[in-house]
């Protein structure tokens, strides 16, 4: 007998939190075989995301760590990948844009991947420019595409002062884009001092943050329902 | 009262024998852009020579009143001998250090040539050392990162982090690989007679690792590395501590150093008064970003009340500092160090 809706979507959330890729992509099979069960767009909200925001708080509360969460995130990724095909452009929801990287001088990519993740989710428009990226090509790649967000990275103090750089560029060019920070040595008062707009001050709370934004992307998409 | 040089009063430190006042040092790099700039160098040059790499870590502990010297500055020397390349950012405008381009894909795929002590900027090295030990005025620190943080310099850290949950005998095979890295180059180090020697291993904090995976797959490691060492030697870990500090008091270092993340009042609670504690002001929002030097002594002061036995930085200097605020650490450390710290008498 096929799984209800509620049944599905708590599968798909436990699939994830138990970083059990392949039950994430029988799942997600399991959706497209049923179409009248729920739609591929329910499944990645409010099963895929939902279960990601589970693992946010086991992390909140140290039951997980970075390892966990990634695994949790590859377990996401391999149900994403066979759902969102499927996803109508229009039923995405949101038509948005972000450029991201790792700033120059900064060849770890480990926050920068689990912020991705957020927007691959939400079904943004992702420009990953990698690691150890120049600072130009931030702004570029942002006027290129005329991005609503610019997402850097630096694990290190002796990278986080380029950031600062390309938010001036950035800022002159475009004032309206927003501009998020992560990395372990960023502090608050360093973002503020920079004049970014989000902030995220480790790979572990980039997802913490992350993932409270995709919880806020779900309530908005359940508020236009 | 009897007045120590720089060096004697370091290695005195280390000693636990009692020195006149609190040694100001660090474990990691404290070059400054400004004596780097007296000698008409680009940064990226300084890690490219023996006698500039020397010639600056001497010039900026000269211009910062510092007890010890510290090279090198950058994370990549092992990673580029071994093969993985290097960028200098030799055209940025800003303060870059070098890091590696390439990192192998699989632990399968890593390949260590048994004489990377030889390759690439090793040899550039080791002659600052001894360059730094002939000129003698200053302690002489070494460092290498720990087996887990060198890891991820030369492999994909997610690799690692995954691996560490899916596939842990292969992650435990390659980490013991890394140790026996560590142990090689921070023996040799000690052989050319360095006065002491910080492992770093910063990546594996609780921001990343549980300290159960901690436990299970650092510290064997790091007790390796301790035991195998003659020479006073620290153990430095930036990021979350608090919930390891037990755990690293056990692993054999002669002294433990934490980030501004630690809870260091309570960190010396934990470890009692036998082990020296260094830490923990923030580099950059301290020496770099307060406006005024009566805010450095501030945070100095605060270390020195929490129980370090030395004001150590979380981190490398930021090397653009302001440099009345280095010297009001320098002078706090000494004047407000002048009584006895928990594991250190004073003469």
């Amino acid at each position: 007998m096929s799984k209800s809706k509620e049944e599905l979507l708590k599968a798909l959330a436990e699939a994830v939190v138990e970083y059990d890729e392949d039950a994430c992509k029988e799942l997600s099979q399991e959706v497209l075989d049923n179409p009248n069960t729920l739609t591929p767009m329910e499944a990645v909200m409010n099963g895929l995301a939902a279960g990601m925001e589970e693992v946010g708080r086991l992390y909140d509360t140290h039951e997980y760590f970075v390892p966990e969460v990634l695994m949790c995130a590859d377990a996401l990724y391999a149900g994403l990948g066979i759902l969102r095909p499927h996803i109508p452009k229009a039923e995405a929801g949101v038509n948005a844009q972000v450029v991201i990287g790792s700033i120059q001088g900064d060849v770890h990519d480990i926050g920068k991947n689990l912020v991705k993740m957020m927007f691959d989710v939400a079904g943004w428009g992702v420009h990953d420019l990698g690691r150890d990226v120049p600072l130009e090509q931030f702004v570029e790649k942002q006027l290129d595409t005329n991005s609503e967000v610019v997402a850097m990275s630096a694990m290190m103090t002796t990278t986080m002062l380029g950031m600062k750089k390309v938010i001036a560029m950035i800022k002159e060019k475009n004032p309206e884009c927003l501009i998020m920070l992560g990395g372990a040595p960023v502090t608050k008062d360093v973002a503020n001092l920079f004049g970014a707009d989000g902030y995220a001050d480790s790979a572990g709370n980039a997802v913490s943050e992350g993932i409270k934004m995709i919880g806020r992307l779900r309530e908005f998409q359940a508020s236009k329902k | 009262m009897a007045e120590l040089t720089s060096k004697e009063r370091v290695i005195k430190f280390f000693k636990k024998e009692p020195i006149d006042t609190m040694p100001v040092f660090s474990g990691m790099g404290t070059v400054v852009i400004q004596a780097v700039n007296e000698m008409g160098v680009k940064f990226a040059q300084v890690h490219t020579t023996a006698e500039l790499l020397a010639g600056s870590a001497l010039k900026s502990s000269e211009m910062c009143g510092l007890d010890a010297v510290v090279v090198p500055y950058d994370m990549a020397t092992v990673a580029q001998a071994v093969g993985c390349g290097l960028t200098l950012y030799e055209n940025s405008a800003d303060i870059l250090y070098p890091t590696v381009p390439n990192k192998w894909e699989t632990l399968e795929a890593v390949d260590i040539p048994a004489d990377f002590m030889k390759r690439a900027r090793m040899p550039i090295v080791d002659e600052a050392f001894n360059i730094l030990i002939k000129d003698g005025r200053f302690a002489v620190g070494a460092w290498q990162l720990g087996p887990f943080t060198l890891a991820g310099q030369i492999i994909e850290l997610g690799l690692l982090l995954k691996g560490a949950k899916k596939n842990k005998e292969a992650v435990e095979a390659f980490l013991t690989k890394m140790t026996d890295i560590v142990i090689e180059s921070i023996k040799h180090y000690e052989s050319l007679g360095v006065d002491f020697l910080n492992i770093r291993e910063m990546g594996s904090g609780t921001d990343l690792l549980s300290p159960k995976m901690w436990n299970s797959l650092i510290q064997p490691h790091l007790t390796r590395i301790f035991s195998a060492l003659k020479t006073p030697a620290v153990l430095h870990i930036c990021g979350g501590t608090d919930m390891i500090v037990p755990l690293m008091n056990q692993c054999g270092a002669d002294a433990l150093s934490f980030d501004q993340k630690n809870t260091l009042a309570k960190t010396r609670e934990v470890v009692g008064n036998d082990v020296i504690v260094l830490g923990n002001f923030d580099p950059y929002g301290t020496m770099v970003q307060m406006e005024n030097p009566a805010d450095v002594e501030t945070v100095v002061k605060k270390c020195i009340d929490d129980g370090v036995d030395a004001v150590w930085p979380g981190c490398d200097l930021w090397p653009d500092v302001k440099l009345d605020n280095i010297k009001a650490w320098v002078k706090t450390s000494k004047e407000y160090g002048k009584k006895r710290s928990p594991v250190i008498g004073r003469i």
